[in-house]
């Protein structure tokens, strides 16, 4: 006889995987397709999380978990480490970006002008209920506008610079298998520019919301005012062996500076993530632009926010209290019956008096 | 995704060296042997792009950067790989700091077992203690080396002799009989 | 030097999964570790296709060590049988092809998760410990930074007065499992959540111990003989749990860590919580030729 059914633990396990992989039927080239095609925001928000730019992999891994986004992006991280890096793109600048959308909250009109681009921002959210009854929903098409805006656009933070409203930040001249990777070592504080930034970039959208906006309602000191915010493509330019540098295809980044005053200055807080997710990068830039003096334990603090955004690790460890502890609670309880019994103890023969 | 469970012949070989170096420093002065003779097998279970070497002996260094590793000198180093070490040489090595104790540097070097200093050594991995005779460092190392080291900064050494294996982590006491 | 020098074969996916860069920096890390005994060490800790929290950290070590040779035998809470425990043996064993064991004998490495093993463990095996928390001052101090400061200082001044302050509320230290710990008479760590009952298994063993927080991306070590001391005051001593007197209803074995099992009259019962030391038990009263390893506990007393 055996001591518990071992073979049964395994069975289970195999079991319980066919009941989830169940309820959502075959996966398709066909539904992967869909997918990418119907959710490219949610397709940027889990490439952006995974710090892997690829829609049909991320397209893959939604389909894999049924929209689960944390295993969504578990699965593409898990996979993302076993890949060779076999180049480093030559850095993007705010100035190269083919730009989509580009907005200022700071003035009315900025240099290369406000370009609203793609955007729910300002549509009434009312259900488009007739497709449930059969109707087809049809967006209306795009009129294009007279005059096309630049494609490329000015950084307004430079503007500023030059107006002597902020003190520009000192260009890092890193570059290559020399910028520091967040995926390739320790995180540690206080932390690398280059490792808050990736983390950043990678953090869990929900989390960066969640402490972002406790910063902006008054947990943090600085108020932010969106300074420039921009859904761009950024081109990826590489080195081939021969020397000669080309271009290995374009992929959708956003980013974010947030402002603020400070004496008689502008303090600048930056974000920017793979895909476009305009949430994320205005709340992780406003962390940032909270970050530096934050007392040690605030959810402004460096350790402190980039610790607890990051998805993969929290939602890890959330779920784990799932596993069985009964080890640790057996231990727990032992002590406690036993202070029980000391308590008792003392109050049934109170110490005689010398 | 298939699988591939078969380690290679150079994933086969690190695995053995690792092993080898971990059982080095996890019993301190207890022999252990490499897959292979030499410093290189060190150099390729754990050199590669992200580290710091400095490397004297001009094969070593060739094999060394070309796992990607920067070559720099000996106090900027996070390994050192040496034939033969030099009487300064426990005092250019980093120590790492209290706050950091890993940034202290691991030493391969060759020496030669059986003949030169008996050392007891004593500490962590020690059962008691152990006596071994070591060769092939200069006459005062081990008095420089415990000069050098403010535990728990320090550094740790590999020494090899042929394919075979000695460790002296920090944490060892070293007195020389 | 042509391309060829500079390439590898192609391989589907690498052995034992974590590709040579994440090996080369855990076995640095773990280098480290060993020869600074009980400090924590940061590393990259890689992703796995595991959940974190869920041993991703004993996870990395065990597939660095790993080798077509090697036998892994992997425990959650003692036992080989749950459903964690067999999911990670099942994955080593698809990414490394190595043989599995439940029996502690016969295991040249074991991954365990809040037990160490009954049996008495040899010079030659390693064992490897899942972390959740790697951080014994977090209890005192949660952020990482200040704490590190802490163990760079031997600045535990907190950690005691917290221990003496459990002892005038409740008449004694009232940490369960994580007892803290300081190794080599120099860095206070957690022993991860292993009982009471274990820690002292960990003092001047024979085995080694790597210990690996994946989450948290912190590896710690104790080598064989080295000095694990679980933090008491002089005149209240060190109390593990008051099992020694118990017996395992099933396999009849006693004077080990049991698990206490409610029944539905309202009474407990007991079984032993390392379960491969249970079927050996249950194998050898029904008259099998079974090895029985030398216990650390002997009639439920750790012999000092």
């Amino acid at each position: 006889m055996a001591y518990v059914a071992t073979r049964g633990g395994e069975r289970a396990i195999e079991q319980s995987q066919r009941l989830f992989k169940a309820e959502m039927g075959e996966i398709t080239p066909e539904r992967v397709a869909e997918i990418r095609a119907a959710m490219p925001y949610l397709i940027d928000r889990v490439m952006g999380e995974a710090s892997l730019y690829d829609e049909d992999l991320a397209a893959l891994a939604l389909a894999q978990t049924g929209g689960e986004l944390y295993e969504a992006v578990l699965l593409l991280r898990a996979w993302r480490t076993t890949q060779p890096r076999i180049a480093v793109a030559e850095p993007v600048t705010q100035e190269g970006l083919f730009t989509h959308r580009r907005i200022s909250a700071t003035f009315k009109d900025i240099p290369g002008g406000q370009v609203l681009g793609p955007t729910m921002d300002y549509a009434h959210r009312i259900l488009a209920t007739e497709v449930l009854d059969g109707e087809v929903h049809r967006p209306d098409p795009v009129e294009p506008a007279a005059r096309p805006s630049p494609a490329r656009q000015p950084s307004v933070a430079e503007w500023q610079a030059e107006n002597g409203l902020l003190t520009a930040a000192v260009p890092d001249t890193t570059v290559g298998n020399d910028i520091p990777d967040v995926t390739r070592e320790p995180l540690l504080f206080p932390a690398k520019r280059a490792h808050t930034l990736q983390s950043l970039a990678r953090a869990e959208t929900g989390g960066v919301l969640a402490l972002g906006y406790a910063a902006q309602r008054g947990y943090g000191q600085a108020h932010p005012t969106v300074n420039e915010l921009r859904l761009a493509e950024a081109e990826i330019v590489v080195t081939h062996p021969r020397g000669t540098q080309f271009s290995a295809g374009r992929v959708k980044v956003s980013q974010a500076e947030v402002v603020d005053k400070k004496g008689d200055g502008l303090r600048l807080g930056f974000a920017a993530t793979l895909g476009w997710n305009e949430v994320k990068v205005i709340a992780a830039a406003t962390l940032d632009l909270n970050a530096e003096g934050a007392p040690k334990g605030a959810p402004t603090e460096e350790e402190f926010f980039l610790y607890h955004t990051e998805g993969v690790e929290s939602s890890g460890f959330c779920i784990h209290f799932k596993l069985p502890h009964y080890v640790t609670f057996q231990s727990s309880l032992d002590a406690m019956r036993d202070a029980k019994a000391q308590k008792a103890a003392t109050e049934k023969s109170p110490e005689p008096a010398e | 995704m298939s699988l591939h469970p078969v380690p290679s012949d150079f994933e086969a070989r690190c695995n053995a060296t690792f092993d080898a170096v971990m059982w080095a420093l996890a019993r301190p002065g207890v022999m252990r042997d490499l897959p292979q003779a030499g410093l290189a097998q060190v150099v390729d279970a754990l050199i590669d792009r992200e580290c710091a070497v400095h490397c004297p002996d001009e094969a070593l260094a060739m094999l060394a950067r070309r796992t990607g590793a920067e070559l720099v000198g000996p106090e900027a180093a996070d390994h050192v790989f040496a034939e033969t070490v030099t009487p300064e040489m426990p005092d250019r090595l980093a120590c790492g700091s209290d706050l950091h104790p890993e940034d202290g540097a691991t030493l391969v070097a060759g020496a030669v077992f059986g003949t030169g200093q008996r050392l007891r050594l004593t500490g962590p991995g020690v059962d008691v203690e152990v006596i071994v005779t070591i060769g092939g460092l200069p006459g005062d190392f081990w008095q420089r080396r415990a000069g050098a080291m403010r535990y728990p900064m320090g550094f740790e050494m590999l020494l090899v002799d042929g394919a075979r294996l000695i460790g002296v982590p920090r944490s060892t006491v070293v007195e020389v009989l | 030097m042509t391309l060829q020098t500079l390439t590898k074969p192609w391989e589907p996916m690498s052995y034992g999964f974590l590709d040579g860069s994440a090996k080369r920096e855990i076995r640095r890390k773990m280098i480290k570790a060993i020869a600074v005994p009980g400090c924590q060490m940061p590393y990259a800790s890689r992703e796995v296709p595991m959940a974190r929290g869920w041993g991703t950290g004993g996870l990395q070590v065990s597939l660095t060590l790993v080798n077509p040779a090697m036998r892994v035998k992997v425990i959650d809470q003692g036992a080989d049988d749950s459903v964690n425990a067999a999911s990670i043996r099942r994955f080593i064993a698809r990414v490394a092809g190595t043989p599995t064991t439940m029996d502690t004998l016969e295991a040249d490495l074991i991954q365990s998760r809040h037990r160490i093993p009954e049996e008495v463990l040899r010079e030659d095996q390693v064992l490897v410990l899942q972390v959740p928390n790697p951080e014994p001052l977090r209890p005192v101090q949660p952020n990482m930074s200040i704490a590190r400061q802490m163990h760079a200082d031997a600045d535990y001044g907190r950690m005691w007065l917290q221990l003496y302050e459990q002892i005038v509320r409740s008449g004694r230290v009232m940490q369960g499992a994580s007892y803290p710990s300081l190794v080599h008479g120099r860095h206070v760590m957690t022993p991860s959540p292993i009982p009471r009952w274990d820690v002292p298994k960990l003092h001047m063993a024979k085995h080694l111990t790597i210990l690996s927080a994946g989450r948290e991306k912190r590896i710690f070590a104790v080598p064989p003989y080295t000095r694990v001391e679980p933090l008491v005051f002089s005149d209240v001593p060190y109390k593990v749990e008051d099992h020694a007197d118990l017996t395992c209803h099933r396999s009849g074995t006693r004077g080990f860590f049991m698990n206490e099992i409610p029944q539905d009259d309202g009474t407990l019962v007991f079984e032993v919580s390392d379960s491969a030391w249970g079927v050996k038990a249950i194998r050898r009263r029904d008259g099998e030729e079974v090895a029985l390893g030398e216990t650390w506990y002997k009639n439920g007393k750790m012999p000092s």
